[in-house]
């Protein structure tokens, strides 16, 4: 089942993440990937996370198609104006690439190259209408194509974000310009989390956009495996909008440095299982980082396989 | 206005080896606030260059450095034996006033001393943050008066990124968030609709390097009235 169907079936969808990495030796990644199939609907590829240079997107969606694995493109503003995004929509259509995940992007200053000059010609609200447009049969300005991309468009939203109205305003344009599903930057307070899911499932569906087989916007939430009491401060001091609540590092800290993975494992598989079980969302999205040979072991916890 | 900061003492070095006299030509507008172009900066640049054994010819701070035709005319009266004399022009405004010289000068080598950064606000003395871009078509009729294009380091148009951080901008906790700025300010001016519009790519065309612009009628004789 596509991942398309796998979200309008109405069962609960999980997704994977993996990091192309920096040079031509994928072994690494491809034989922890490999652990993913058949168990994740889906699995996105990182688009220069981070604004570190890597391996393309979209040719590692390449190398997971051949693999039999459904990717996920992700697409940030950052590196190309709005020439190269459509080119690059174009051609990852091509190769059989059916899911795009529409993101701002990382600034560079963050990354390994903090000279470079960010685009950000257009942005992720942009991105979607363009994929809208694509799909279409239209460029972004209105020129036809001979050949239109057949896309499912997806978007992020910061759940946790301070404050929360602005962001819960972007996301609303995001599910008018033709979002049809969410993955969220990493939720750890499940009660946080169902009170976004609150504000989220207020905004109706744009009755245009309600075309045929796609029944309201999806949202997955986005979970980050915790592998160290260090990672989550670590987190909790770096990187906006990702909270993770103390009595989690304090079990983290409890469990030492040998069975802090496995308790991170604990821990999100009680979160994937609370979630599902109280209906509270339609899926999740698990980003192992670097870790993705233990989703299945996550899963399992979970209850999922 | 234009903020300039002196450049790298080693690259005007660089520059002016070939040459043993100077004239040098400040500003009295933006650089003279900036303290890069005025009265004391050409005075302690003076020194500079007579300690190296350089001789200063002459000096002038023009007016309106990037006023083509006022500075021609003011340099004419009050400095010509000087800048005759000078082997090399060295400009301490900013790289508009710089290519002023150019054009008047087109036999002799001009250098700029400054860096120019950005078009600014002076918030304090010696103080100045950037709020315009000068992209060519103003959108700050829907942001509240704040301009994202310049104080979102994306210049994101339809809300803030993921990376918002309690009203301050993933980019540096020294930066607001231009988005929560804007949304605060719209909040109290009681506009937020303005910020539910789908904002549309914007137009770069309108921004196409080198702009220029006339706004002189045309005489009926087809030929330019004069201003
Ligand atoms: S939108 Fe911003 S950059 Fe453009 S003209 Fe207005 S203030 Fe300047
Ligand atoms: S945090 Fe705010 S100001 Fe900074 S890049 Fe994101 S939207 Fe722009």
């Amino acid at each position: 089942m596509s991942f398309k169907d796998a979200l309008n079936s109405g069962r609960f969808v999980v997704t994977a993440e993996a990091g192309p990495p920096k040079g031509t030796d994928i072994s690494k990644i491809v034989h922890e990937v490999e652990a993913l199939k058949g168990k994740v609907d889906a699995v996105n590829v990182t688009d220069n996370q981070s604004a570190v240079m890597r391996i393309s997107s979209t040719s590692f969606c390449k190398i997971l198609i051949d693999m039999g694995i459904e990717p996920i493109l992700q697409m940030t503003c950052r590196d190309r104006n709005r020439i190269g995004l459509q080119s690059d929509l174009l051609g990852a259509s091509i190769l059989g690439i059916r899911n795009v995940l529409c993101m701002t992007g990382d600034h560079p200053n963050a990354g390994d190259h903090k000279e470079a000059k960010p685009v950000y010609d257009i942005e992720s609200v942009q991105l979607l209408g363009v994929i809208d447009a694509l799909n279409n049969g239209k460029d972004m300005m209105g020129n036809d194509l001979q050949g239109s991309t057949d896309y499912l468009q997806g978007a992020v939203v910061t759940p946790e974000a301070n404050p929360l109205e602005p962001q819960l305003m972007k996301f609303k344009k995001k599910v008018n310009v033709g979002a049809k599903f969410f993955q969220t930057q990493a939720v750890y307070n499940i009660d946080n989390f169902k009170s976004f899911m609150g504000h989220a499932r207020k905004y109706p569906v744009h009755p245009v956009r309600k075309d045929a087989g796609y029944n309201g916007v999806k949202i997955l939430a986005g979970l980050v495996l915790l592998k160290s009491a260090g990672m989550a401060n670590f987190m909790n001091k770096f990187v906006p909008g990702i909270i993770v609540p103390q009595e989690l590092i304090d079990e983290l800290k409890a469990a030492g440095k040998e069975k802090a993975l496995d308790t991170g494992i604990d821990i999100m598989a009680s979160h994937i299982k609370q979630l599902k079980a109280e209906n509270v969302c339609d899926g999740v999205h698990i980003m192992a980082i670097g870790a993705e040979d233990k989703v299945p072991a996550i899963m399992e916890r979970a209850g999922l396989l | 206005m234009i903020i300039t900061k002196r450049r790298d003492v080693k690259e005007l070095q660089e520059n002016i080896k070939d040459y043993k006299s100077f004239f040098l030509l400040g500003c009295s507008e933006c650089a003279t606030l900036c303290a890069t172009g005025g009265e004391p900066e050409i005075k302690a640049l003076k020194e500079e260059l007579e300690k190296q054994g350089k001789e200063v010819t002459g000096s002038f701070v023009a007016k309106t450095g990037c006023q083509v035709l006022g500075t021609k005319v003011e340099l004419k009266k009050s400095s010509k034996e000087a800048l005759d004399k000078a082997d090399c022009i060295l400009v301490m405004s900013c790289g508009a006033g710089t290519q002023t010289s150019v054009e008047l000068f087109e036999d002799k080598p001009v250098y700029p001393t400054n860096d120019s950064l950005f078009l600014g606000n002076m918030t304090r003395m010696q103080m100045f943050d950037e709020r315009c871009s000068l992209c060519g078509e103003c959108i700050l009729d829907g942001t509240g008066g704040i301009c994202p294009i310049t104080a979102c380091p994306k210049g994101l148009l339809n809300g803030p990124c993921g990376g918002t951080n309690e009203g301050k901008c993933e980019v540096s906790s020294e930066i607001d968030c231009a988005w929560v700025r804007i949304y605060n300010r719209l909040s109290k001016i009681n506009r937020l609709k303005d910020m539910e519009q789908i904002v549309e790519p914007k137009n770069w065309a309108s921004h196409r390097k080198p702009m220029n612009l006339n706004t002189r009628e045309k005489a009926s004789s087809g030929k330019d009235k004069p201003v």
